[in-house]
């Protein structure tokens, strides 16, 4: 069964059959280039170069540590010593949020390249090789496809508890087989052609054709694919957290304070608001560089004349 | 047999394929875990040898592992799904309202979402970059981007406990209540999924009518001079109408997982909280019995999605014979 | 099993166990209660609890509403509940179940909300010379809520029911001395109870909430009782529902319906409050004590206790087998900080001694938190800035609070160069095979005398022996305590175990901890229990809407 995914990216409306024509591996350069010239591509790297400035440089300009008691738990911003109030304990808001950015960041591109790394090699080896292989990889690709990856990573979370390692890789595990099909159907296309052909006829082996032939031609869909998952990975990790089962206290988390200390938003909403708000625009930032990339992909293949 | 049923034959034999392996999964995963279920009943009273063995022979965990599959999968088919370790009465009793309230929500926000992204997507379609589709595509591109939780706090925010407080900002269904008198508690959660999910859709829509639109026939209708009211309805509705269907189905789908969060986050007493709920207390039985619905309703619902592409696209029709 | 895993960390714990110790009378448990008689526990009960006597433990606004009004119908939010709730009062150890006991069971007497046992059904209750028989005279005039009235017979019936060897239930443990045929009918309103051995204190564990009368024949799915509220409706997992008891030998309840609502979820409990939904919610998160008292028309119900929960540290293993690696935990502590960060202030600071209540707890100087003296007997403990040690706490078996305290804990050990890791469990795990072997966790116990206390938990052979605790001088001093009838003497013997531990014990014994509930403000008349039960022991019979 191909299960259709839910898509949301134009970019993959289009059948990914990626690369045309000859090959240049230059080719990602171009549709780079062609997404910085849309403006959206340009704010969504505005946005997310700032929400990831603050993630990295924050610990090194907060005020405070973010495990010390800086005020009675659930006190309202008392500027200028406590910005956005304390949480649940009595940390600093401000400080937590400065913090708290590394971990969802990280773990989100880390499950992405995991992802990835995946989904690349699967494409690739069902995108070349016999049918049956073929055939029996995408069966079991489909069986992932069968869970929405929140509930894929509350089952094994159920069973070995809440574990980052376990979190980062069922993320990456779930994002696979989308990414697998990409790969696939871009690896297929490429197959085809003479280059690829020639090398199969000089009798180089086919692991070295894939490596060094195959895959550099498909990079281009790649990096779209990179860009959407990061912001399903991002929405997925924090949503981990907010269930509480992402990271564990007392850690700086932007997923886990908004867990935290949902419980007080009626007298102390900051502490919820503003990891919130940090979640959604760095969302958007991926979101709209993917898309960027997206467009500047389908633009690309327009102009070489297949689309 | 006609190639088009055999397509459909084909997959449908490959959904079912896809359940029975989901199963496996839910099953294996669930044999994973370290000690026993009997163990995790008995807690502290396993050290007590006699009872233990009782347990796991009632449980049946001393029969080899494939016996228990079957056992297991013939109780799903039949509708047993176990006992609940942390209530202690079959899983079956215990989902059953809460299946229902799931379903009613999921069933408002797709009524709201399935016409607001089919029209949306149409119009924004066929009023290419005019400023009305820049506009609905910069608002769904925003949104879609956007984690359910951080849409649904935003509005606990906005209606329930900060700006207007016009709204509960939990949403306990009294199963004793029938549901119209306490529809308020719905609007929240549904307007949470419907805000998540109809941007998704409406991309979707809009892309797939733009490519009709740019299709060869309604192209070639267009060059033979017809009016443009007639390619619409002649030409490219029929065709727009796979993407139509399709949308119905995905929103089913995307449903299926969104209400996970949603619900925990409203405390809205459905299948989705009740997850959360018995993952934190490692109740396997209701955590396998859970996941398998979701799964279920996401492959089923995709399926729908593809038999009716193959249905409905001419293009699709045509390609076969 | 024992009552104790299976209850969850709610505010009733334990309490069904205050009374399973024997040896050693009612004035050791109380401190400050030297003015009562030896058989005090007398006058009707209609005196401790009656609407017209206002005690001081009732919430403020009562005295000063004037008469109460009649008529209403009180819903009350409570946390837990799933289909295995039960309305037995005799095996149910969960929350709503025990709820369930106090709202609609009454026992022959009763604690009050000083801690004082009280008659209830029992009109007198008398032990002979040496404690071995006692003599139960019921009042009379009283029916159950099927309109039968209440006799010897049921009394004997629920003895029996309870001591069953074929299917003991949960208060055969604090009877002690009651076995099967024990209790024997005199006439319709009188029974004798002739014990295997004598028991000075078989009124107290009478009072026990897992030792109330039910009628003859009693049928828990049917459930009949005699308190003030008849039920109408069970729904397990979800919602029960009474009725004013119109009958009931005392008045009866002002409300006309009592309505008990179970929540999975504490943000929707409070938001249930806030809208009216509920009237009084048990177990309110400390954290959100600021938020009912900030709020128009909601109330605390905030009750001194003597209920704590440690720090509980192994003695016989590393790094706490050292005396000066636990004297430093100790003064690691800063207890006013940890009790405003993480309960909000809602609590007592403790000295690391428990009983609080009991009149042996020497009066030692608080100990305070000292860093650098600290960091002294860590080095001379061998241990320079590089100890780490794993603090195990779970949220599912001790509360959101205590993961708190164990952030604070982990925060304030840094100044002494220890790093704490915390490993939060689920309840299972903490339950688990470890449990009782954590080297350094924590742990809730409910608000008891010094040597019922270490009976559960100090004793060579109690059964929660968390930190292991072993001392040759300190099981002497016990053991004789144990013997000491004169409660001088006792609480003399008492005082010189406590400052063995208060020097050299496992516990880092930080607050008494609060009871807190919150309450609407259109309805008043709740109890403040000295106990730490929930909602002043679910006790609903005083309580009424306020006119307006």
């Amino acid at each position: 069964m191909s299960t259709p995914e839910i898509r949301v990216n134009d970019s993959e409306l289009v059948e990914p059959v990626a690369v045309h024509a000859d090959s240049r591996p230059s080719e990602w350069v171009m549709m780079l280039r062609e997404a910085w010239r849309m403006g959206r591509t340009k704010i969504g790297v505005v946005i997310f170069g700032a929400i990831v400035a603050i993630a990295v440089v924050g610990p090194w300009v907060a005020p405070y540590s973010p495990t010390e008691f800086v005020a009675p738990p659930f006190s309202p911003p008392d500027i200028p010593t406590t910005w956005f109030g304390s949480d649940y304990l009595g940390h600093d808001v401000l400080t937590r949020v400065l913090y708290g950015g590394r971990t969802v960041i990280l773990l989100a591109l880390l499950a992405t390249i995991i992802g990835l790394g995946l989904g690349v090699t699967l494409g690739l080896i069902t995108g070349y090789a016999r049918r049956w292989i073929d055939e029996s990889i995408m069966r079991i690709l489909d069986v992932v496809l069968a869970f929405p990856q929140i509930v894929l990573a509350l089952l094994f979370v159920s069973i070995l508890g809440p574990r980052l390692w376990l979190i980062v890789v069922i993320v990456g595990v779930s994002h696979a087989p989308r990414i697998a099909r990409v790969a696939r159907a871009a690896t297929l296309e490429v197959a085809q052609r003479d280059f690829v052909r020639a090398a199969e006829a000089l009798g180089i082996a086919r692991w070295k054709i894939l490596f060094n032939e195959i895959l550099p031609s498909i990079t281009s869909p790649l990096l779209v694919e990179f860009g959407l998952r990061l912001t399903y990975s991002i929405g997925v990790i924090a949503a981990l957290s907010f269930l509480g089962f992402g990271m564990q206290p007392p850690a700086a988390d932007w997923g886990l304070m908004i867990n935290e200390n949902r419980i007080g938003i009626v007298i102390q909403p900051w502490p919820v608001l503003v990891p919130v708000l940090l979640i959604g625009i760095l969302t958007i930032g991926t979101n709209l560089i993917a898309d960027g990339l997206g467009r500047a992909l389908i633009g690309i293949e327009r102009d070489t004349g297949v689309g | 047999m006609p190639p088009l049923l055999k397509l459909i034959l084909i997959r449908i034999g490959l959904g079912v394929l896809t359940l029975l392996l989901v199963s496996v999964v839910v099953f294996v995963a669930t044999q994973a875990l370290p000690g026993d279920a009997a163990k995790a009943i008995l807690g502290r009273e396993a050290a007590n040898k006699d009872r233990y063995e009782a347990v796991k022979e009632q449980l049946g965990l001393n029969k080899p592992v494939l016996q228990q599959y079957v056992g297991w999968l013939g109780g799903v088919v039949t509708g047993d799904l176990g006992d609940s370790l942390a209530q202690g009465s079959p899983v079956t009793g215990l989902i059953g309202r809460r299946v229902v309230n799931s379903f009613i929500l999921v069933f408002v926000a797709a009524l709201v979402s399935v016409p607001v992204s089919l029209i949306l997507g149409s119009i924004t379609a066929l009023r290419r970059d005019t400023k009305f589709d820049t506009g609905v595509t910069v608002g769904s591109l925003t949104l879609a981007a956007l984690p359910e939780f951080v849409i649904g706090i935003i509005l606990i925010l906005l209606f329930a406990t900060q700006v207007i407080k016009v709204m509960p900002a939990t949403s306990r269904v009294d199963s004793g209540l029938p549901i119209l008198q306490q529809l308020e508690l719905f609007v929240l959660p549904a307007l949470t999924l419907t805000l998540a999910v109809a941007p998704y859709i409406t991309r979707i829509l809009r892309a797939s009518t733009i490519e009709v639109l740019e299709s060869e026939y309604v192209m070639m209708a267009r060059l033979k001079g017809l009016p443009e009211r007639l390619v619409l309805n002649r030409h490219a509705l029929p065709n727009a109408l796979a993407p139509a269907l399709q949308v119905t189905a995905l929103n089913l789908a995307w449903l299926a997982g969104g209400v996970v969060v949603v619900e925990y986050l409203f405390a809205f007493p459905g299948i989705g909280s009740l997850l959360v709920d018995s993952v934190a207390n490692r109740d396997m039985p209701m955590v396998q019995a859970i996941t398998l619905i979701i799964a279920a309703v996401y492959v089923v619902a995709n399926l729908t999605a593809d038999i009716l592409t193959i249905l409905v696209s001419p293009r699709l029709r045509t390609g076969l014979r | 099993m024992t009552d104790k895993d299976r209850q969850t960390s709610s505010g009733f714990e334990e309490i069904g166990e205050l009374v399973s110790y024997k040896r050693f009378s009612r004035r050791g448990l109380l401190k400050g209660a030297a003015a009562m008689g030896a058989a005090a526990a007398l006058g009707p009960i209609a005196s401790a609890c009656g609407g017209d006597d206002t005690t001081s433990e009732e919430t403020g606004a009562a005295a000063a509403e004037g008469s109460p009004t009649k008529g209403g119908d009180l819903v009350v939010g409570i946390v837990g509940g799933s289909a295995k709730d039960t309305a037995d009062p005799h095996t149910g150890s969960f929350e709503p179940d025990i709820a369930i006991q106090y709202i609609m069971y009454e026992g022959l007497t009763m604690w009050d909300w000083d801690m004082q046992v009280q008659n209830l059904l029992a009109e007198s209750i008398e032990p002979n010379d040496d404690a071995s028989v006692w003599q139960v005279k019921l009042r009379d005039g009283m029916v159950w809520h099927d309109g039968k009235p209440i006799t010897a017979d049921d009394v004997v019936f629920s003895m029996e029911r309870i001591v069953d060897p074929k299917d003991p239930k949960v208060g055969v443990a604090t009877l002690t001395g009651v076995g099967p045929g024990s209790t024997k009918k005199v006439d319709d309103l009188t029974v004798e109870i002739k014990l295997t051995e004598p028991n000075v204190i078989l009124h107290e564990a009478l009072a026990e909430r897992s030792c109330k009368i039910v009628p003859v024949g009693f049928d828990a799915k049917n459930p009949i009782g005699s308190g003030p509220f008849k039920m109408v409706e069970m729904k397990p997992g979800e919602q029960f529902k009474w009725e004013a008891f119109a009958d009931y030998w005392d008045r009866p309840p002002y409300v006309d319906t009592l309505t008990m609502i179970e929540y999975a979820d504490d943000t929707a409990r409070i938001n249930a409050l806030q809208s009216g939904q509920i009237h009084a919610m048990s177990q309110l998160p400390k954290s959100q004590a600021k938020v009912i008292e900030s709020t128009d028309g909601l109330a605390l119900l905030n009750a001194e206790t003597g209920a704590w929960r440690p720090f509980t540290m192994r003695i016989d293993v590393k790094p706490y087998s050292d005396v000066r690696v636990r004297q430093a935990f100790r003064l690691i502590v800063d207890r006013q900080q940890m009790i405003d960060q993480a309960y909000s202030g809602l609590g007592a600071v403790a000295n690391d001694m428990y009983g609080r209540y009991d009149a042996g707890t020497p009066d030692l100087p608080q100990r305070e938190q000292d860093i650098e003296q600290a960091k002294s007997l860590l080095k001379q403990a061998g241990y320079d800035n590089n100890l780490t040690v794993e603090l195990v706490t779970s949220e599912g078996a001790l509360g959101g609070d205590e993961v708190a305290a164990a952030q604070v804990f982990a925060e304030q050990a840094k100044a002494a160069g220890v790093t704490v890791k915390i490993k939060k469990t689920d309840a299972s795990v903490f339950y688990g095979d470890d449990y009782l072997s954590w080297p350094f966790a924590q742990d809730f116990w409910a608000t008891r005398s010094f040597l019922q206390q270490a009976s559960q938990g100090t004793m060579p052979d109690a059964p929660y022996n968390e930190t292991h605790w072993e001392h040759p001088e300190w099981l002497s001093l016990v053991q004789k305590a144990f013997t000491t009838v004169d409660d001088d003497e006792r609480a003399a013997l008492v005082a010189q175990a406590q400052e063995i531990e208060y020097n050299e014990g496992g516990y880092i014994v930080w607050a008494w901890r609060n009871q807190v509930d919150a309450h609407s403000t259109t309805t008043t008349g709740y109890k403040l229990d000295k106990l730490g039960g929930p909602i002043g022991r679910m006790y609903f019979k005083d309580v009424y809407f306020v006119k307006g």
